[in-house]
């Protein structure tokens, strides 16, 4: 009865986050979120890499390839760790909602899980236009052949788990925040973007920094998409030694810790916005 | 009750003092909320030592670092005109303050104006806080030759970019969420197009002579001529300008007064437009 | 010649709502048809009718936030299409169930932000902000940060900031919505006082409460449908409804009950004995209230006494019930 209810709640809660954000039947929106916004975050690389490259810089196809699906893949991270912030914000401060959300017979946890769907989506359109522009435009190898799918498959599945836990430990600390223009949004995401060897690799870090990355189950979850795509192939030092087997087992244990971590973190700051009366505040300004 | 009547202020006095109004609550409402301080200092940096790093992994010429981070600290500007000001409108609509704001005999320029004053406290902090942390992580050295210069570019910069963000917010009198998904538009594109991490010249060294056109249309967003005219300051020797110093400049106080005079303009036309179609205050757009 | 605070002309407004699924066809909502209104100054005004009936229209019009489709509408003779900017150094409006300003910002800095957007000097503004604060018992919550406020307190600092800048012209929309009894009394008597204090001061009330319209307004119009249906002060409403007025008598039991049956100007005459309580009840349909001395005099000759005398009036409701065809109860 309780996953039946809980399916229901998660299947409205992810039409409800594609009538407001996504909606492909919007051409105006399919452009901005899954045509613009990805492609010139590409090209922003790209320029960098290119203008580098006139100049005589230590660059190599494979490292374009490397970063070209970092960058790409690593939508997922920042469009999901933004916009389940946004939706606790949006509901509290914009819609004035959250008080009956939140008191409503359902998880809100699911809730907030059916509204990163749509978003999941709205970013996979987004990954394979980045990709196919990538491969008929800059002429990224991505050897179709050579992906070992299952594989890829599931560690995308894993990864995506991943992503979303750290997106509800990020819910969790977003109901006792205030809302900073976009500063937590854009924020988080460069965590990750900085240290799980996305654009460049992890290799090139401080010792401190690789020794970080090494904790975060992104880190392995990139290199491994990587791996399976059969793509920029040695060039991070840093993880070379690991094997596909240990990285995938690693990525599982991260996985399931950092999924228990955020559901800690998710309960505590749940539990703090209703001890200090935080559920429903208004803090734009 | 009867209250002593006092002096009408002049037309001048009555919009600064609505600019101070204005700009009181972001400030205050800033610093009762220090969780700002980690979301606006601390998690920009990350993002920016990516792409640090980026350059750092193709062995870019020093100056390179120096580019990303004046780029850096400038998108704390960009993102304040998007988000803390131009989307603002729609926040306050939702909130049911746009309308008294509307109501008062005063220019909707001067509440933007005020909101923009108070928006660059957090931003400049911000800003500030890029560059110091890119002299201190990562050795970068500026050469302020002409200091006078420099700050007429920064001036000008921001009063031609924050003439064109009370621009954009005349499309929130008519448009809500739909205005919004146009700001989420203008991040990443204008980060490409304006060259943020990257001199725009870079654009005519890949593309040629379509490279001048592209770089020049960016050029009507004044943080691309204000971007490169302060790298032109901060390493005279050895960036390529895109444009004389001087011509940039001039171009950024041309579109002062072109943004300026536009956005007065549009406010008053689309506040019209809005008025006759019943929008200006309609929420849940 | 009489000076107008607020007057609409013919005054029409409709909508365009989003095309219904499935069809291309937007559809046409008449807000307001052909509203004709004329506020004197100094006037308490009151607006009554059903929710959609277009109160809330006409306060967006005057205030500045909407155009007219078509029509005219002044405030103190300036014309909201031509010349808002004059219309909006003399008004303000308060609506009710809205909290203005910014919960992070204590009632103090709302208030005083909101002086700002007029101009105001800071002393000037300290001293009316501190004066209604006291009025309004507000004065302890002053640093209070908004958000953490009641929702009459919200209201009552809604009130103040509309009220601190002494506009000649000032909208309330369900200005004591939501509010508990005290908190509406208090900002009823805060209106009442706030009108007589200044012979030029012009409020134009909207309200779902027909006692607060009564009991506050010198006219009232009721409103349904986007058409005024009727327009006058409470008593002359009441009077369309009720020509005639109904009286009821409690006297000291009476066997004889001839000296009541032939009273001039009676319409119909009921009585009714009740021997346990020693007391007769009688009820008179007059026709004019003047006659009414003429009955009470008719008690003595009876040989009995008054108990109670009760003169039954028709209400503002029932007024309403009788123009607008239903009760506003129904609606909210």
């Amino acid at each position: 009865m309780a996953i039946k209810q809980n399916l229901r709640t998660m299947k409205w809660a992810a039409w409800l986050g594609w009538q407001m954000e996504s909606n492909w039947a919007d051409p105006f929106l399919f452009i901005v979120y899954s045509v613009a916004k990805p492609i010139a975050g590409s090209l922003i690389l790209v320029v960098m890499y290119t203008i580098i490259a006139q100049l005589g810089g230590d660059t190599d196809p494979a490292l374009f390839s490397f970063m070209y699906i970092g960058n790409a893949f690593f939508m997922y991270v920042m469009l999901l760790l933004w916009h389940v912030t946004w939706v606790i914000h949006d509901d509290r401060e914009h819609f004035q909602t959250m008080r009956y959300i939140y008191i409503a017979p359902f998880n809100y946890f699911i809730y907030i899980l059916g509204r990163t769907i749509s978003n999941i989506v709205i970013t996979t359109f987004g990954v394979i236009i980045t990709l196919v522009f990538g491969v008929f435009v800059l002429g990224v190898d991505i050897p179709l052949g050579a992906i070992n799918w299952p594989l890829f498959v599931i560690v995308m599945v894993i990864g995506l788990i991943g992503i979303m836990a750290f997106g509800l430990a990020l819910a969790g600390i977003s109901f006792i925040t205030a809302k900073h223009s976009m500063g937590m949004n854009e924020g988080i995401g460069g965590i990750f973007y900085l240290f799980c060897g996305v654009i460049f690799p992890v290799s090139v870090l401080p010792g401190w920094g690789i020794a970080f990355a090494k904790i975060l189950p992104t880190t392995y979850w990139l290199d491994m998409i990587r791996r399976t795509m059969g793509v920029g192939a040695g060039v991070d030092p840093a993880l070379a030694g690991v094997s596909m087997t240990s990285s995938l087992l690693i990525l599982c244990i991260s996985t399931v810790a950092i999924s228990i971590f955020a559901v800690l973190i998710f309960k505590l700051g749940d539990y703090i916005a209703r001890s200090k009366g935080l559920i429903d505040m208004t803090t734009a300004y | 009750m009867i209250f002593e009547d006092y002096e009408k202020p002049t037309w001048l006095r009555m919009n600064l003092r609505a600019v101070v109004g204005r700009a009181y609550p972001r400030i205050i409402g800033a610093n009762r909320e220090p969780s700002w301080v980690f979301f606006e200092t601390f998690l920009p940096i990350l993002a920016v030592s990516a792409y640090v790093y980026f350059y750092t992994a193709m062995n870019a010429p020093d100056q390179f670092i120096g580019y990303v981070i004046i780029g850096g600290a400038m998108t704390a500007y960009w993102m304040n005109v998007l988000w803390s000001m131009a989307a603002q409108w729609f926040w306050e609509k939702e909130m049911g303050n746009l309308e008294l704001f509307l109501i008062a005999p005063i220019s909707r320029m001067a509440i933007l104006g005020g909101m923009a004053l108070g928006g660059m406290f957090t931003s400049t902090v911000r800003a500030l806080s890029t560059m110091i942390a890119g002299i201190l992580l990562f050795g970068v050295a500026f050469s302020l030759h002409d200091p006078l210069m420099f700050i007429g570019i920064f001036v000008f910069t921001m009063l031609a970019l924050y003439g064109m963000g009370m621009m954009f917010a005349s499309l929130y009198m008519l448009w809500g969420r739909e205005a919004w998904h146009m700001s989420n538009l203008l991040t990443e594109p204008i980060y490409l197009a304006s060259g943020f991490y990257f001199p725009i010249k870079g654009f005519v060294h890949i593309l040629g002579q379509p490279g001048f056109w592209v770089a020049a249309g960016a050029s009507i967003i004044p943080i691309t001529l204000g971007l490169d005219a302060m790298r032109q300051v901060l390493y005279p020797a050895e960036v390529d300008g895109f444009l004389p110093l001087w011509v940039e400049l001039l171009a950024l106080v041309l579109l002062t007064g072109i943004f300026l005079i536009l956005a007065k303009l549009s406010l008053e036309h689309m506040e019209k437009v809005a008025k006759r179609e019943g929008r200006l205050t309609m929420r849940w757009q | 010649m009489t000076k107008y605070a607020v007057e609409l002309k013919d005054l029409c407004r409709t909508f365009k709502t989003r095309a219904v699924k499935g069809t291309r066809k937007k559809q046409l909502v008449t807000a307001l048809d052909g509203v004709d209104l004329r506020i004197k100054e100094g006037e308490l005004f009151g607006l009554l009718g059903p929710n959609g009936a277009g109160k809330t229209t006409i306060i967006k019009i005057l205030s500045t936030l909407l155009f007219p489709t078509s029509g005219e509408a002044k405030v103190l003779g300036y014309d909201v299409m031509k010349e808002s900017h004059k219309i909006r150094k003399v008004i303000n409006m308060v609506s009710g169930g809205e909290s203005s300003g910014y919960g992070l910002l204590t009632v103090d800095e709302n208030l005083w932000m909101f002086t700002q957007f007029y101009g105001m000097p800071g002393k000037v503004a300290r001293k009316r902000i501190d004066a209604l604060l006291r009025i309004m018992e507000l004065e302890e919550k002053r640093n209070v940060k908004v958000r953490t406020l009641s929702t009459g307190m919200r209201q009552k600092t809604n009130m103040i900031r509309g009220f601190m800048t002494d506009p000649s012209v000032i909208f309330l929309d369900e200005p004591t919505l939501g509010l508990d009894v005290n908190a509406a009394r208090m900002i009823r008597k805060f209106i009442k006082n706030w009108i007589r204090a200044k012979p030029e001061r012009t409020v134009l009330l909207t309200t779902h409460y027909m006692m607060e319209a009564d009991e506050l307004c010198d006219r009232v119009a009721i409103i349904n449908e986007g058409k005024v249906l009727a327009c006058d002060t409470p008593e002359n409403l009441k009077r369309l409804v009720a020509q005639e007025s109904t009286l009821k008598l409690e006297i000291r039991l009476v066997k004889d009950i001839r000296a009541f049956e032939n009273i001039k100007g009676v319409k119909h005459f009921t009585y009714d004995h009740n021997i346990n309580a020693g007391l007769t009840k009688l009820k008179f349909i007059l026709d004019d209230d003047a006659i009414v001395s003429d009955i009470v005099s008719a008690v003595p000759k009876s040989g009995s006494k008054i108990v109670s005398v009760e003169k039954v009036e028709p209400t503002l409701e029932d007024v309403f019930v009788t123009l607008v065809g239903r009760g506003l109860v129904n609606d909210i």
